[in-house]
């Protein structure tokens, strides 16, 4: 057991100092998979949500591939497809691929967060003489927008965690620290409980941080 | 006022509205009662178009709507609702809340609007809650917000789908109260309630429905000591 903590000890020692560059880059990837994902998550919920029978069909099919296909099938998919014919770093097409991934279950918790509003809302909306748009804007998208915070922010974590598949393309994030070490040092247990710990930290940072905004929202509704 | 010729709704298979005439006068005040399930609240969602009829006519303010070629949002705009569960916009003060539709349906400037607000306000007694949240209201104080906030689109007539009914007793007092002074003020109003105290103060006439269909139209007076159908009969037993 002490061989072990030593040994652990050691990894940390060696790799700590690329460990703060590889996490800017986890977390960039996860920003922008975020940032990516929402809006195509919001156009996307819209099409589900409209009256057009073309515009859902559209959305549907998306939402179905996306979330019947393993991430690391799209990020190659996308490496391959975009790297390929236009000139885009690594990087890149793996932060657009976790962006698009990402779309499709962002579009699934704006949806279910406009649908999740009391349809009173909407009733007393419109009795008062406010066209279905200003009802939409003003009512309840507001209100739906309060209840996707808490799914939004499973989801950047979710995303923190993803963001590591993208060590199959080349990005030096996390994850691609702890394989590096492991090759290295032979020592790829040791590696590998390092690199779960970093993630494991940095989940539990952003967890806290959520539980504050959120209680924040909470209050300021209450 | 507001005139239902022959209306007829179904949801599916089931017939809610079986032919309903109703023809509300200016400044009148029309109580519906009925058993759960008779179509009441069908009703008044029909006149405010939240449902839309399978036949027959509305006409409100002499005016026939074609709910295919109208804007209905102007047209329930002069037609105010007032829910069993109040619907207040809990992201929005009790201020913002009576004045959301002025300022964006009318486009009033908002100092006017504010002013209107609080003039409403006053009038149901909660001028003090202008800046708090929904949340924060007791039952009957979302209610008597929920009745400012439809008065405040200046409504030709106002519909009432039980307004007491989500309230502990000791709260229906107070919008009973705000809703009686209403009517004393010359609103045109269509009330759904089982508040039969405020039926026989207020109302000019109180209309039985049953099974979709209206069954009996008198003044309260004539409805309670002198009902002619068997349905009614029972009914006034039943909550008397
Ligand atoms: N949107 C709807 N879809 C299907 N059935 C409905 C809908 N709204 C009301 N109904 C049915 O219509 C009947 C009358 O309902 P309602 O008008 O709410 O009655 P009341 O207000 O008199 O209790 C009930 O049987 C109810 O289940
Ligand atoms: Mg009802």
């Amino acid at each position: 057991m002490p061989d072990l903590f030593i040994d652990v000890y050691d990894v940390f020692m060696r790799t700590y100092p690329g460990f703060l560059e590889a996490t800017v880059v986890t977390l960039q990837l996860t920003a922008i998979g975020v940032i990516l994902g929402t809006l195509i998550g919001l156009i996307f919920a819209l099409m589900k949500i409209s009256g057009s029978k073309i515009l859902r069909g559209i959305a549907n099919l998306y939402i179905t591939v996306i979330r019947g296909t393993p991430l690391i099938v799209q990020i190659m998919f996308l490496y391959f497809g975009i790297v390929e014919i236009y000139t885009m770093s690594n990087f890149w097409a793996g932060a657009i691929a976790l962006g698009v991934h990402n779309g499709a279950y962002i579009a699934e918790i704006f949806r279910g967060a406009i649908q999740g509003v009391d349809p009173g809302q909407r009733e007393a909306s419109l009795s008062l003489g406010m066209n279905r748009k200003q009802t939409m804007q003003r009512i309840v998208f507001p209100q739906a927008l309060r209840r996707s915070i808490p799914p939004l922010g499973n989801q950047f974590i979710i995303t923190l965690k993803d963001s590591s598949l993208v060590y199959i393309i080349g990005v030096a994030e996390i994850f691609s620290l702890a394989n590096r070490e492991a090759a290295q040092s032979y020592q790829p247990f040791e590696s590998f409980l390092v690199v779960a710990l970093y993630y494991l930290v940095l989940v539990m940072i952003f967890t806290f941080l959520l539980r504050l905004y959120e209680n924040k929202l909470d209050v300021d509704k209450a | 006022m507001i005139v239902g010729k022959n209306i007829h709704k179904s949801f599916g298979d089931l017939e809610v509205l079986k032919g309903v005439d109703l023809h509300v006068k200016p400044q009148e005040v029309v109580v519906l009662v009925g058993v759960s399930g008779s179509g009441k609240s069908t009703l008044l969602r029909c006149f405010n178009f939240l449902e839309m009829i399978n036949s027959g006519e509305i006409t409100i303010d002499g005016h026939t709507i074609n709910p295919k070629k109208e804007d209905l949002a102007k047209i329930r705009a002069e037609v105010g609702m007032v829910f069993q569960h109040f619907n207040l916009f809990p992201h929005k003060t009790v201020l913002e809340n009576v004045i959301e539709a002025p300022v964006t349906v009318k486009k009033m400037k908002k100092e006017e609007a504010k002013k209107l607000g609080m003039n409403l306000l006053r009038k149901v007694g909660l001028e003090d809650k202008a800046d708090v949240y929904p949340s924060k209201l007791s039952g009957g104080q979302k209610q008597r917000v929920a009745i400012a906030r439809s008065l405040a689109m200046e409504p030709k007539v106002m519909l009432f789908d039980e307004p007491t009914s989500a309230l502990d007793p000791e709260l229906v007092g107070e919008v009973l109260q705000v809703m009686k002074q209403l009517a004393e003020e010359g609103m045109t109003m269509v009330v759904v309630t089982h508040e039969m105290k405020f039926a026989k103060e207020v109302a000019d006439r109180i209309i039985m429905i049953d099974q979709g269909t209206i069954i009996e139209s008198a003044d309260p007076k004539n409805f309670f000591e002198n009902p002619q159908n068997e349905r009614t009969k029972q009914f006034i037993q039943l909550v008397e």
